[in-house]
């Protein structure tokens, strides 16, 4: 600012408004109440959905084999009664053998990640070994919608017994739980700059830091669910857009490539197109780089293709988020500009994503108990088939007839 | 698909009309901008493609809620440092010092680019540097409208600077590719833009004595003269400045402030340290001031946040997105100078995620360097920082130097420097492989 610019507001500050001044704002003085009323009213009404989906919690029936939960608090106690706390369900065998952690939500934007946590929790049986499921990793980012990306807060899934629904939220923390950003973010500890809004994303926050930012922490406990656990694999389930080169993809640590690689090329011969990449040395704060270099487990990442977060896509809408059909993304699919086949009339339902992930986790067990015996999970669940020939609706249970006990709340 | 070309095409055509009727008859560019977007929040709710259009309106409010809030806060803490009579003590001891013209502007430009190379927002040059920049540029000779040209350019050329471009930045992370190797790439193009605007604003303009210039300054209060004085005048832009350091340099070690949070603490410092004590009721009013000034700047950032989330709501943004990238890549290098710099008027940092990221990916199909692609493209948005209708630096730039002109005529002389950029960044483009040397 100009210090001429200074001299002159510090002396009309120092007169009294002008007469000509003094009467406009008078005479605005309805003008300003009614504008007021109005804001006030529409932030009652936003204020409100946003509330709703602060507060919503998605219903899951859990399979009779459920042995334990367990909250990330119990690694870090600092994240107790807050939106970072998280459950996660454990499935003992009580056979010894080895175990898998399933993640869901690390980007809460990406929810048939979540749904098919939840449809792997309402279906498994387990009968070696332990398996831990984790469907909301990031739950903060559940809490809200990309602002400026204009989401629907959430979608419905159809079942004979009615609607289930379930949450479309961020790709990072919610801004209440943490907040302000800097004006970049160092990755914390390779120092690697990154986008300043990578404060709040989980996946760029790992291994975390005890005392570090909300997200960190989150991270930190993670890492030392996966350590304490001795989680002998640790599968992060993701969604991408169908423009990016990494979809329809595992992404290994390099400790998982045979395994990883078996599974794509197992994949792609007998159900559906599967690729395989290795996790970059030179990309900081990943799941499928940090979960390996920091842990003993075998680290990999999946991704299904997920239209709804394509950057050239038209009206935000549920339908969108549930067929994956759109018309301009079917231009760009015509010109060879997506990474995964598209077809307007095909698009990429949710039921072929939560399928997708279904099996590629399955198959990941399967080569993980060829390569490591003493390693051995074996479980169950719907896969791609099933999902695709019945939907995703035909495997949530009902709520109300369930036991009660099986009944949670996430 | 429940959507049809011909709907988005009638959204479009009617925000276009909502923004021309209500710009003509408000004479307000946020308010026109905010009721383009109720309009395309209407018609999305209408063909009921959202149950919550209000919610729509309320959350892109927030968008660019700390954008605002850094705006408010730095407008603060420079209006209070200026009431110290600091930047004149410094504009007076920078003309002192220097004889040559051109080694002047050359001491400002890089002043200039500091603030907004580590911070990665041009608007922080503007209201850190900005005015005093003006000030001293002015007494080089060089006119109202060059100098308000010089203080632009510099500011957006700060904001691609490494080691923070938060266009390259948020590329980067929606491509999954490392923020590492643009450091050269991105300064190289703004050096070479530098040196021409300093020459091109610079030449013919006529330093008048330093005596002359000297005594039309006000003068500098005793407090804020000798080493007190100099206590004074560097401890904010010293707090300021080691805060943003220890952020880079000791990430782990410092808390996370923010932006709006490190201005208020300067504003604090800069208030200890102001020898002309304004009282409460002072700082109320120069409060007050500063809200009613830095009001249609918020205004308009928050604006842009309701327009991205209607446009996103309605489909008008992946309606942009889909006719630029659909283009054969010809087109794209042809019209990409006037896209990019559009799109980012138009969406703020959301251009780099819409048009940058599928560019990114095409030409990584091509088998371009990703890289290089990426820095050009950072050099390219910048620009679009003058450009209605948001035009978020050139406008605070216009209102920092209080420029009289026509806003027309302040573009038409940030053309040519915007135009060297523009076609650096081109060449980069077009022919990647020419600047991977410099990864």
């Amino acid at each position: 600012m100009s210090e001429e610019n200074t001299k002159t507001i510090i002396e009309t500050e120092t007169a009294a408004p002008s007469p000509k001044k003094k009467k406009r704002i008078e005479s605005n003085w309805i003008t300003k109440s009614i504008c007021l009323i109005v804001a006030l009213a529409l932030a009652a009404v936003a204020g409100k959905s946003f509330y709703d989906q602060r507060h919503f919690k998605e219903t899951v029936v859990s399979a009779p084999g459920l042995t334990e939960i367990k909250y990330l608090s119990d690694y870090v106690p600092a994240l107790k009664g807050t939106y970072g706390d998280t459950p996660i369900f454990v499935y003992d065998s009580g056979v010894e053998g080895g175990s898998v952690l399933y993640c869901g939500g690390t980007h809460p934007y990406e929810p048939a990640t979540s749904l098919s946590a939840y449809i792997m929790m309402e279906n498994i049986e387990v009968t070696k070994g332990k398996v831990y499921i984790m469907p909301q990793a990031n739950y903060s980012g559940t809490t809200l919608g990309i602002m400026g990306n204009a989401y629907p807060k959430d979608f419905d899934i159809e079942t004979e017994w009615g609607k289930a629904t379930y949450k479309i939220g961020d790709r990072t923390s919610n801004p209440l739980d943490q907040w302000p950003d800097n004006f970049t973010y160092i990755h914390y500890p390779s120092k690697q700059s990154q986008a300043y809004n990578d404060l709040r994303n989980l996946n760029r926050c790992f291994p975390g830091r005890l005392d570090g930012t909300f997200t960190e922490r989150v991270a930190y406990a993670i890492m030392e669910l996966i350590r304490n656990e001795n989680i002998d694999m640790a599968i992060d389930s993701h969604e991408a857009s169908i423009m990016y080169p990494v979809v329809g993809v595992y992404v290994a640590h390099n400790d998982a490539m045979d395994i990883a690689m078996m599974a794509a090329m197992d994949l792609t011969s007998t159900t559906f197109d599967m690729k395989i990449e290795q996790s970059p040395g030179s990309l900081k704060g990943f799941s499928h780089r940090e979960w390996g270099d920091y842990s003993d487990t075998l680290a990999v990442l999946m991704e299904t293709p997920e239209p709804f977060i394509d950057r050239i896509v038209g009206p935000m809408t549920r339908d969108l988020m549930l067929t994956g059909q759109d018309l301009f993304l079917s231009f760009a699919g015509k010109k060879g500009l997506t990474y995964v086949p598209y077809e307007l009339e095909t698009g990429w339902p949710m039921e072929v994503r939560v399928g997708r992930h279904l099996s590629s986790a399955e198959r990941l067990i399967y080569y993980m108990n060829m390569f490591f015996p003493e390693k051995e999970v074996q479980a169950t669940w719907p896969g791609y088939n099933e999902l695709v020939e019945k939907g995703c609706g035909a495997f949530l249970h009902n709520p109300e007839e369930a036991d009660p006990e099986l009944v949670f709340k996430v | 698909m429940t959507y049809t070309i011909p709907q988005i095409v009638v959204i479009i055509i009617a925000m276009v009309l909502t923004f021309i009727l209500s710009s003509r008859k408000f004479k307000s560019t946020e308010l026109s901008m905010a009721l383009a977007g109720v309009t395309a929040v209407f018609f999305t709710a209408y063909s009921g493609w959202t149950d919550e259009p209000i919610r729509i309106l309320v959350e892109g409010l927030f968008t660019n809620m700390d954008l605002a809030m850094t705006f408010i806060f730095a407008t603060l803490f420079i209006q209070i440092y200026s009431h110290s009579g600091a930047m004149t003590a410094v504009t007076r001891g920078i003309i002192s010092k220097f004889n040559s013209k051109w080694a002047v502007m050359a001491c400002m430009a890089v002043l200039m680019l500091i603030p907004g190379a580590i911070t990665g927002a041009g608007s922080v040059s503007v209201f850190v540097m900005g005015g005093m920049t003006y000030s001293i540029v002015r007494s080089m000779g060089v006119s109202e409208k060059k100098a308000t040209a010089f203080v632009f350019i510099f500011a957006i050329l700060s904001a691609a600077a490494p080691p923070i471009n938060l266009w390259t930045m948020l590329m980067t992370a929606q491509a999954n590719m490392p923020y590492v190797g643009f450091e050269l790439l991105l300064l190289l193009p703004i050096l070479i833009t530098g040196a021409f605007t300093i020459i091109y604003l610079g030449w013919g303009a006529k330093r008048r004595p330093k005596e002359e210039i000297l005594a039309e300054l006000p003068e500098v209060s005793e407090k804020m003269q000798g080493k007190g004085g100099m206590v004074r005048i560097l401890l904010p832009l010293v707090a300021l400045a080691l805060m943003i350091v220890l952020t880079l340099v000791a990430p782990f070690q410092m808390p996370v402030l923010g932006l709006p949070l490190m201005f208020v603490i300067c504003a604090v410092i800069a208030l200890i340290c102001d020898p002309n004590k304004m009282g409460f009721k002072g700082f109320y009013k120069l409060v007050d001031e500063v809200m009613e000034q830095v009001f249609p700047l918020a205004a308009t950032v928050l604006s842009v946040g309701v327009l991205q989330n209607a446009m996103a709501a309605s489909g008008v943004k992946g309606a942009i997105g889909t006719a630029f990238v659909l283009l054969p890549f010809v087109w794209i290098y042809a019209l990409i100078l006037i896209v990019a710099p559009f799109a980012q008027g138009c969406m703020s940092y959301g251009s780099a995620i819409v048009i940058g990221t599928p560019l990114i990916f095409m030409f990584n199909t091509a088998g371009m360097n990703t890289t290089v692609v990426c820095a050009a493209m950072s050099l390219m948005f910048p620009i679009g920082d003058c450009l209605p209708p948001s035009r978020i630096t050139g406008r605070l730039t216009c209102e920092t130097t209080n420029y009289q002109g026509s806003y027309m005529s302040f573009l038409k002389q940030v053309f040519l420097p915007c135009l060297v950029l523009g076609l650096l960044a081109l060449l980069m483009l077009i022919k990647p492989a020419w600047f991977r040397y410099l990864i």
